[in-house]
């Protein structure tokens, strides 16, 4: 290809990486994080306990103003547990960033946001009901998709089969790293 | 007179009320699909809304896991039935990205046209089912349908069907569009334009329309912003936010239109934001079409199986129901290891509690078609 990748065009349309990451680390400071550039937007990892503390910094810090939820999912990376991941913008400084908070397979348990963003709400129910993530101190807490009676089994979980035929073969269908 | 009064009034004082439980659903015409909701009931006011989702969940983001970036094109559709082309638009951009793959210049331009013309298309079938909701059955309706048929047609010439596109390729789209198409869409746009002005002499001054909305289903600007909703049904409140001109991409920055916003943030509101969107949509077409110029259509060495390197990537576009994210990651190889679609529809559908309590039941319909959802793509 002779022009420039898909990757900077990105970049550059969203607006200098180093901007947001003083305004991220100013509103984080006192905070524990980890930083990494994503594709479109920065990444910063927080922990466990003190999302709550990081989301109201985000939201409140006059520079960074984030206060759009934009979404709210987790991803299972088995053995080395899960992720929670919250993208964040900001409507009136139009800016992004995407936080995470890795969890392991032991404590599947993070303090809830819909304080900070009442959006997370139903965001929350569904991680919660398919990934089997707990939200502690979630307003309703009951299953968002799933029927009601289902609360031991979660479908996104990578060592959820996939459909029937799967467990009667007794061989998995689901992601493994080989080709098709 | 005034001793009449004072009776009743005693008297009423010592009746019990007692609050009645209304379920609305799941299959029910005014719900727009399979959604259900339990309404609380104090005399006609309604004082809670319990809402009841997931009737139409299948599972997309688990089924894209176990196929490859191609096939899952085809799950997109299925999610955002009405405005296929826009959800397409996300998954393969987000492949896109995680790819670095070039598209070139006219699949990008035939991009837009297909989903500025997919908004015209989905908002045509907004106006006529809420023209239903509101109580005006048939002409509007029919109306609306009439126009959105030419739509499809289009649709249906381009990629083959007329709802389940599966069109757009990472990388460009799957074949050049047909040699009539400039005209084709010229024809349709005036049409279209011709439909606006309909709906807008029929609708929007209508003295029984205004009664019914105005005024109904406020919701300030911070609290739609707080509970994340997207689209129309958020910048009616006055929140001038909108993908396409905040985060350009394809060729929007290359364009001249206006971002529409509302001012009351009620149901009138929400539906002329979206008279006035379409109006913009058309403009935005007849600058592309001038700018659609003969070339490939798809990266030249295009591998016949698409590879990512590791990553991941949030990508968001605007769709005619507001922002349509698909948050991709991979880990090499050849299929998502995540897929998961933000679904506007959802999060919009989220603030049907606060929109509706206080409002009366009637309205409660009013308000749920306001905020224009697709269960589909609530569920996914």
């Amino acid at each position: 290809m002779t022009t420039e990748p898909a990757e900077e065009q990105f970049t550059n349309q969203i607006g200098d990486h180093d901007d947001i990451w003083s305004i991220v680390d100013n509103a984080l400071l006192g905070i524990g994080v980890t930083r990494e550039t994503g594709f479109m937007d920065v990444i910063v990892s927080v922990e466990n306990d003190e999302i709550v503390q990081a989301s109201r910094a985000l939201r409140d810090d006059e520079d960074s103003k984030f206060d759009y939820l934009r979404s709210l999912t987790a991803v299972d990376n088995t053995a080395d547990g899960m992720e929670v991941v919250y993208h964040l913008y900001s409507t009136t400084k139009k800016h992004n960033v995407t936080v995470k908070v890795f969890l392991s397979n032991e404590s599947l348990r993070l303090p809830t946001v819909t304080d900070v963003w009442p959006a997370a709400n139903w965001l929350e129910r569904e991680v919660a009901e398919m990934f089997g993530i707990k939200f502690l101190g979630h307003p309703d807490p009951r299953n968002l998709l799933m029927p009601e009676e289902i609360d031991d089994t979660f479908p996104l979980r990578k060592d959820h089969p996939l459909a029937e035929i799967e467990v009667l073969q007794g061989e998995g269908m689901g992601y493994s790293g080989e080709e098709l | 007179m005034v001793e009449v009064l004072s009776q009743t009034s005693d008297q009423s004082a010592e009746f019990e009320t007692q609050d009645l439980l209304l379920n609305v659903g799941p299959q029910h015409p005014s719900t727009h699909g399979v959604f259900r909701m339990v309404m609380t009931v104090d005399g006609e006011v309604v004082r809670d809304v319990i809402p009841y989702i997931g009737y139409l969940h299948r599972g997309a983001e688990k089924l894209c896991e176990t196929m490859d970036f191609r096939q899952g094109i085809g799950f997109m559709d299925r999610t955002e039935y009405l405005a296929a082309f826009n959800a397409e638009l996300s998954y393969v951009m987000a492949v896109e990205a995680l790819a670095d793959l070039e598209v070139p210049e006219r699949a990008q331009w035939i991009r837009m046209i297909l989903c500025e013309l997919n908004r015209l298309s989905s908002h045509f079938m907004f106006l006529g089912a809420f023209g239903v909701d509101t109580g005006v059955f048939g002409t509007p309706f029919i109306y609306a349908w009439r126009e959105r048929e030419a739509l499809i047609d289009l649709f249906e010439e381009v990629s083959g069907d007329r709802m389940m596109y599966a069109y757009f390729r990472p990388g460009g789209v799957a074949w050049d569009v047909p040699v009539n198409f400039v005209d084709r869409v010229r024809e349709v746009l005036i049409s279209a334009t011709q439909g606006i002005n309909d709906f807008d002499s029929l609708l929007s001054e209508n003295e029984i329309f205004l009664a019914r909305t105005q005024g109904v289903g406020s919701i300030s600007a911070t609290r739609a912003i707080a509970l994340g909703m997207s689209g129309p049904s958020l910048r009616a409140s006055g929140v001038d936010m909108d993908i396409r001109r905040d985060e350009p991409y394809l060729k929007y920055d290359q364009i001249d239109w206006d971002v529409i916003t509302g001012e009351h943030g009620d149901v009138f509101d929400r539906y002329y934001c979206r008279v006035l969107e379409m109006r913009e949509s058309i403009k935005i077409v007849k600058q592309c079409l001038e700018h659609l110029a003969p070339g490939p259509i798809l990266p030249e060495k295009l591998p016949r199986m698409l590879r990512t390197p590791p990553g991941e990537v949030y990508l968001r576009t605007e769709a005619p129901r507001g922002e349509y994210g698909v948050y991709m990651v991979s880990k090499g190889g050849n299929r998502p290891y995540r897929c998961k679609v933000r679904s506007s529809c959802l999060s919009n559908l989220q603030a049907l509690q606060e929109l509706t309590i206080g409002e009366y039941v009637a309205d409660a319909i009013v308000i749920l078609g306001s905020i224009d959802i697709v269960l589909s793509e609530v569920d996914r």
